[in-house]
């Protein structure tokens, strides 16, 4: 029990981070970002190459990983999301494109075989009679520190302000003098960033493949829509509803069955509340 | 030289026109009114100004040509705009709301603030509620604080009486009288309801289809009969 509780907050913690990223960009372009996962998968393989071939620090190889990130996010919007600007669908199905490509290149690069990343913190500690790694208990400490900060950052700055009020009214924001496209490129690159991070913790939690993006887009996708739109604590609490709902099934049950219940949670909540458990009605 | 000045402007949803050569001016300090009715275009025109419709023709503030700007660009230069549907940020509190218009007026923030509080003290007092859940004429106010937020030396203001009591109406419209004479703001209103605008402007434009079809101060349309019979529901 003290198991599945502890495994289901770190979990939790990571997954929350993960899917960050995916609702920014969800909340403030309308698009479902279908390339997210494979900047998780850039990450990894960035850190991975950084940190384990080159053999650098590997608060070097999660710096390099993140600028990686930010760096794809940032091309993305400039290269696709804008020149395509208001046709969702396209951008959807170009990102969809985008992430197999990616795959490609990864294979390319690395090899089709699976690697396993070290531990980012090798070792493994007991916490009220269960046993952690200090991976992914790390894992879990700067997921926190990272929306901490994106929720400060997010309500406390002026950047941060813009974002939610293009979220919110895009004519708003700009008869606030706000520029829609500047805030698009930064959420763009923010989220890029957060992707890659992430992808650093979740591969050293399960491991490298040129498939890995598929496993996190699930569930950036059912966090984003369970949770609803534009919300960094909706976010938070779906992301601890599906991590709990995950190691539960995987304990109990069968771990094949890993994410067939977050599959379920989708439609049921799809088909009851489309605008998702804490979503705003959208104004208008 | 007047303070925004606009001379021939069109404006345009896609093919189909919305305005047209339509000359319109007012100096420094000035409040004036556009009055219209349904369709007129009153909207159209300010977001044409604001940059937020394509437009041709020549929108001059303070001497520079505005038009092609973006509506950062337009706001950084000294437009305030409250909108016709307010376009509140629903989930933000009043204060974030406001602080949003502060974007990029970051200097004047505190300033600024102290005056929209002592504007609408009701604001100060309801500076934490979300405006998804305010009254009308509380989001009017959040929408002209908002608006004040940007530093303006010009302000735009689209139907502000719009669905409020004759109270509320009143309220209003001594906080524009006030702008404009303590602080020297130039108010640029539309309006359907004449009788607001003949209390409240010095210089009024009657818009019908898009076309400026007269002008003139309170007194000169007053005494036009078929202008009065339609618009101030007199007949002299
Ligand atoms: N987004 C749009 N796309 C196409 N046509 C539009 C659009 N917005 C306005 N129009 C048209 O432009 C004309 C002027 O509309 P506008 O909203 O400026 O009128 P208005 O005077 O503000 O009216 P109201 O008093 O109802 O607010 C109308 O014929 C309207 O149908
Ligand atoms: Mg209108």
């Amino acid at each position: 029990m003290t198991q599945i509780i502890i495994q289901g907050l770190l979990l939790s913690g990571l997954y929350a981070l993960i899917a960050m990223g995916f609702m920014l960009i969800f909340s403030i372009g309308r698009v479902l970002n279908l390339a997210y996962g494979a900047y998780l998968m850039v990450g990894g393989y960035v850190y991975f190459w950084v940190s384990q071939q080159l053999g650098l620090p590997q608060i070097i190889g999660i710096a390099a990983a993140t600028m990686m990130g930010v760096i794809m996010g940032l091309l993305k919007h400039r290269l696709i999301v804008k020149p395509l600007k208001g046709d969702h669908v396209a951008v959807e199905i170009s990102t969809l494109i985008l992430a197999v490509v990616m795959q490609a290149g990864v294979v390319l690069v690395f090899g089709d075989a699976s690697k396993i990343l070290l531990p980012i913190v090798p070792g493994v500690t007991q916490i009220e009679g269960a046993a952690v790694t200090y991976n992914i208990l790390v894992a879990a400490i700067i997921s926190w520190i990272i929306i901490i900060g994106l929720y400060v950052f997010v309500r406390n700055t002026y950047t941060g302000r813009a974002m939610q009020a293009v979220s919110m009214d895009e004519k708003g924001a700009a008869i606030s003098g706000i520029d829609p496209d500047r805030v698009n490129l930064i959420t763009w690159g923010i989220s890029g960033g957060l992707g890659a991070v992430g992808g650093v913790f979740f591969a050293s939690y399960t491991q490298l493949s040129p498939t890995m993006w598929v496993g996190p887009l699930i569930i950036s996708v059912a966090i984003v829509i369970v949770g609803g739109i534009g919300s960094i604590m909706g976010t938070l609490i779906v992301a601890h509803i599906i991590g709990f709902l995950e190691v539960i099934v995987v304990a109990k049950l069968a771990p094949e069955l890993r994410g067939v219940f977050t599959m379920l949670l989708i439609i049921f909540v799809l088909v009851l509340r489309p605008q998702g458990l804490f979503g705003r009605e959208e104004a208008h | 030289m007047p303070d925004i000045e606009i001379k021939k402007l069109c404006a345009f949803y896609g093919k189909a026109q919305a305005l047209s050569d339509l000359d319109l001016s007012a100096s420094e300090g000035e409040i004036i009114a556009i009055i219209g009715a349904n369709g007129a275009g009153k909207s159209t025109l300010l977001d044409g100004i604001m940059g937020l419709v394509t437009c041709t023709g020549s929108v001059r503030v303070g001497g520079d040509e505005m038009l092609g700007k973006s509506s950062s660009a337009t706001v950084a230069k000294g437009i305030g705009y409250a909108p016709e549907r307010f376009n509140l940020f629903p989930y933000m509190s009043v204060k974030a709301n406001l602080m949003v218009g502060a974007h990029t007026a970051r200097e004047d923030v505190q300033t600024n603030l102290e005056t929209v509080y002592r504007l609408f003290p009701r604001l100060a007092e309801r500076k934490n509620q979300e405006t998804a859940t305010q009254s009308g004429g509380e989001r009017q106010m959040v929408s002209l604080g908002r608006a004040l937020m940007t530093s303006p030396s010009i302000l735009l203001v689209d139907e502000p009486t719009i669905g409020l009591a004759p109270k509320v109406c009143l309220e209003i419209s001594e906080i524009l009288r006030r702008l404009s004479t303590e602080m020297g703001l130039t108010v640029v209103v539309t309006e359907q309801n004449a009788n607001f605008a003949l209390s409240l402007a010095e210089r009024i434009y009657v818009l019908e289809g898009g076309k400026i079809t007269s002008s003139g101060t309170a007194d000169e349309l007053t005494k036009d009969d078929a202008l009065a019979q339609s618009y101030f529901g007199t007949k002299h």
